[in-house]
């Protein structure tokens, strides 16, 4: 089988693509967004709880997609519950870095992280948004 | 070797991109013609000559090159007439893409002939570029749209289409042929506006390079389609009109070449068709477009059409042999367009795996979310042929779906 595709769809991202993590609503919650791919119709509606000592104490998300977007938020969710909000925001910008193919610099993120199996997207330059589209939902989340 | 066969590799040798390789070594398989179409030779050559040897900008200046400019610039208008059977040269304007024929043709429909209340009747399996602009008019005028449904099979229920109708529907604008399902229109809905007397736009984006178009035959009173569906550049499209609606409605864009005289009080404006071409043109787009129906022509559109109808039947009966393949529609013609999904698998990953393997297909809403949602699924993966495709490459791609189902189902 072609590299690219076995980098692309490792066996935790088809995993996470058939059986979810934290897929459902939290409740409760204080925070949501809607993610949505305009160009494939892919969405997902993200919420989380976090507390007063800015640490996000659930987290989690519904939404239909392709296994790319679907395990993307499922390792998403996994990794930012229990994490302050600064430490998130820094995973945030290592893990747009690390789909765009650029894995030097990163901050927080390394190869030991389950994240690390979505770099193969970076080889799909039309799937980038897929896997960021659980991380554009949870940034937007932040800002409103 | 059959006459199939042989007349598919001499028209292979027109499209340089074809013998590109795919990651370095697999062949390119391009079944993704629907959302636009390989260039040959002469239209990527004649564009580049019309740049390096004629160019200049048209209907304006005097001196030669603005003359072999326009020359080539209302050669290729006759060409589209003759290609579409339009009764003059006066019928046919030239846009940047379809989506503005559409966008024209409500605006300025709407500014003569409609009012707050008047209906408009498409249907569900329409394009967005034909669904937006008239949810403007929904949105900025107060006007009713109506949306026509559809039966399994993928066409438009008539019965119900005709239902729809009232003394206050003023236009109906429909796909020729669906850039889903590839079935065509049936023509019983246009006969159905002519007998109620109300104008019907075509959009033609899927049919122009696969059916036979003739507008008189059809009896449609508007038809649009894009340059670069045809196996001619992006940025050109026609917009097809009865002389008389299009003398009736007024202008769509002020500026440059579509006046006929201008004070500071006012101005009055050109005939048909610079009436709706204000600003300069994409004069180079156009002769390339002209230059692609020229290549249709030599090749023959009746051999065009049966080489495709044979690929469309020969992919079909094997993906329907294929017990994880869902075909959507039903099992009636096709024109150059299957729909499908694999079992489980979302469009997406289909593409990305196909993708590595050389062959190019279209996964998506392809712009037909209510159409989507109608069929339950999120996305679709989409073949679409051209007059390049062959058989052999039909069978490669069955060879590598069955690899796709057994990655992804492992």
């Amino acid at each position: 089988m072609n590299d690219l595709i076995n980098d692309l769809y490792q066996e935790i991202i088809l995993d996470h693509g058939r059986e979810p993590r934290n897929f459902g609503e939290c409740e409760p919650h204080n925070k949501s967004a809607d993610g949505h791919n305009p160009l494939c119709g892919d969405n997902l509606k993200l919420t989380f709880l976090l507390n007063d000592q800015n640490i996000i104490e659930d987290i989690k998300f519904t939404g239909e997609g392709c296994a790319i977007s679907l395990a993307s938020a499922s390792l998403m969710t996994e990794k930012l519950k229990g994490k302050k909000i600064e430490v998130a925001e820094e995973i945030f910008k290592d893990f747009t870095n690390l789909v765009s193919g650029s894995d030097e610099d990163l901050k927080v993120l390394n190869e030991e992280d389950s994240l690390y199996a979505l770099k193969g997207v970076g080889g799909f330059p039309m799937r980038v948004k897929c896997a960021t589209m659980a991380w554009h939902a949870f940034n937007q989340a932040l800002k409103d | 070797m059959d006459d199939s066969k042989t007349f598919n590799l001499n028209v292979r040798k027109d499209f340089p991109i074809l013998s590109k390789k795919i990651l370095e070594k697999k062949d390119l398989i391009y079944f993704d013609t629907a959302a636009s179409a390989q260039k040959p030779n002469t239209v990527i050559n004649e564009t580049n000559d019309f740049y390096k040897n004629h160019y200049s900008n048209v209907s304006r200046g005097v001196h030669t090159l603005s003359v072999e400019s326009t020359f080539r610039y209302e050669d290729a208008r006759k060409k589209v007439q003759k290609f579409l059977n339009a009764r003059s040269e006066n019928e046919i304007i030239f846009t940047k893409s379809a989506t503005e024929g559409i966008n024209l043709v409500a605006q300025t429909f709407y500014e003569k002939f409609m009012q707050k209340g008047d209906e408009v009747i498409l249907s569900l399996i329409e394009h967005h570029s034909n669904l937006i602009p008239w949810f403007f008019l929904r949105d900025k005028y107060g006007v009713e749209l109506k949306f026509a449904n559809i039966q399994p099979s993928g066409e438009i229920d008539i019965d119900h289409f005709e239902s729809l109708f009232t003394n206050k529907t003023k236009i109906v604008s429909l796909t020729h042929l669906s850039n889903v399902f590839g079935t065509e229109l049936n023509e019983k809905a246009i006969s159905i506006c002519k007998d109620k007397n109300v104008p019907i736009l075509l959009d033609g984006c899927q049919s122009a390079a696969h059916l036979k178009i003739d507008v008189q035959k059809l009896g449609c009173d508007f038809f649009v389609f894009s340059g670069h569906k045809t196996y001619g550049p992006a940025g050109i499209g026609v917009l097809y009109g009865t002389e008389n609606l299009l003398s009736e409605m007024p202008p769509y864009q002020g500026g440059g070449g579509m006046i006929g005289d201008v004070s500071l009080e006012g101005a009055s404006y050109a005939e048909l068709p610079a009436k709706y071409e204000a600003g300069t043109p994409p004069l180079v787009e156009a002769h390339g477009l002209g230059i692609a129906i020229d290549y249709m022509n030599k090749i023959g559109l009746d051999n065009i059409i049966e080489h495709e109808n044979e690929i469309t039947k020969y992919a079909f009966n094997k993906l329907k042999e294929i017990d994880f393949i869902e075909i959507h529609g039903g099992d009636n013609k096709r024109n150059s367009i299957i729909s499908f999904n694999i079992k489980n698998v979302h469009s997406h990953e289909v593409s990305s795996f196909l993708d590595v393997e050389g062959i190019a297909i279209r996964a998506g809403h392809h712009c037909c979310q209510p159409l989507m949602k109608h069929l339950g699924v999120n996305s679709t993966a989409r073949l679409s042929f051209g007059v390049y495709n062959s058989l052999e490459e039909v069978d490669k791609l069955v060879i590598a779906l069955h690899k796709c189902k057994e990655f992804f189902n492992k």
